[in-house]
């Protein structure tokens, strides 16, 4: 009997463990830079959905493509409509794990290097990656900072002739989403 | 006036407006949806079921709408850079309603508590775990 209590225990234990082991965000901000000398284009998502397992280093983000917000009206027309086909590819994603989550304590602040490595998806096409980032641990809240580059050719985006010199071949993501403990 | 004159003028004419059209285009602001009319009035309840009933038909009838929602405050966040998010109850633990306003709207969401019951209006983009509405300013 005093087994069974003991087992329970330790079930419920790590059950709490681990459910205070995962960190989300409804509201991380994901934005891209694209321009060149010519045109500057810059668009921000501030609703990103993110989920962060510390015990694994499981990382899951989602992003709505209308939800990207530009400066000019036709700017952002034209990337729903002509670019990112948003009707037929309504969000992008990346799955993933840091594959150096070991060397983060979530107990202890901090500002940690990470290396995250996973599958991006846009515009409906699946790429591996790997992206260079940081983990800010203060106190239940963590910082994740990331930058990388997306080869817009390579998710089957097409850019017509017209507008090829204003638009980069190569567009700068930036990620910034502050965590709070899943409860 | 001889008529290749007149040609000319009014290819002349005709050229400055299509550049002048171009030119507002191009420069064209996004909507201010804080001034524009709402096309729908929903629950932050029915609005979720919507989406969870049947996705597709849900994001053809109010993805890039101005929709108003009304429901009661779950949660509030106002992150350092002041960018503010209200979530509204949908009665579904799982999925809520995300509101993420107008920067320069941070002041009115700061006066809002939870539990309190709002009409918010904002631009629909759809839904992740929770249906996200932009651009959003309280509906007084």
């Amino acid at each position: 009997m005093k087994r069974v209590v003991f087992t329970v225990y330790i079930l419920f234990m790590s059950v709490i463990a681990t459910s205070a082991q995962k960190y989300f965000t409804k509201t991380g901000n994901v934005s891209f830079e694209a321009g060149t000398a010519l045109e500057d284009i810059v668009a921000t998502n501030k609703t990103a959905a993110s989920v962060l397992d510390a015990a694994t280093g499981q990382v899951e983000f989602a992003v709505l493509i209308k939800g990207f917000e530009f400066r000019r009206a036709l700017m952002q027309e034209h990337f729903n409509e002509n670019y990112m086909e948003s009707s037929k590819y309504p969000k992008a994603s990346f799955k993933g794990m840091i594959i150096n989550i070991q060397a983060v304590s979530f107990q202890k602040a901090g500002n940690y290097p990470i290396t995250v490595k996973g599958t991006l998806e846009i515009h409906g096409v699946k790429k591996e990656i790997t992206t260079n980032g940081s983990l800010k641990v203060s106190g239940t809240t963590i910082q994740a900072l990331a930058k990388f580059p997306v080869i817009i050719s390579d998710y089957k985006i097409a850019i017509p002739g017209i507008v090829r010199d204003k638009i980069a071949k190569t567009a700068t993501v930036s990620v910034n989403c502050s965590y709070a403990v899943l409860k | 006036m001889a008529t290749w004159k007149k040609i000319t003028l009014a290819v002349a004419i005709l050229a400055a407006a299509a550049a002048l059209y171009g030119w507002y285009l191009y420069h064209k602001k996004p909507q201010d949806v804080k001034q524009a009319q709402s096309q729908f009035e929903v629950t932050a309840p029915d609005l979720t079921t919507a989406f969870n009933a049947d996705e597709s038909a849900a994001t053809v009838k109010y993805v890039d709408k101005v929709v108003s929602v009304s429901g009661k405050i779950k949660d509030i966040k106002i992150e350092p850079g002041g960018a503010a998010t209200v979530f509204l109850d949908s009665g579904d633990p799982m999925a809520a309603v995300t509101c993420s306003f107008y920067d320069t709207e941070a002041a009115t969401v700061k006066k809002l508590a939870t539990g309190q019951q709002v009409t918010i209006k904002g631009l629909c983009t759809g839904k992740l775990m929770d249906v996200v509405l932009n651009k959003c300013s309280v509906v007084p």
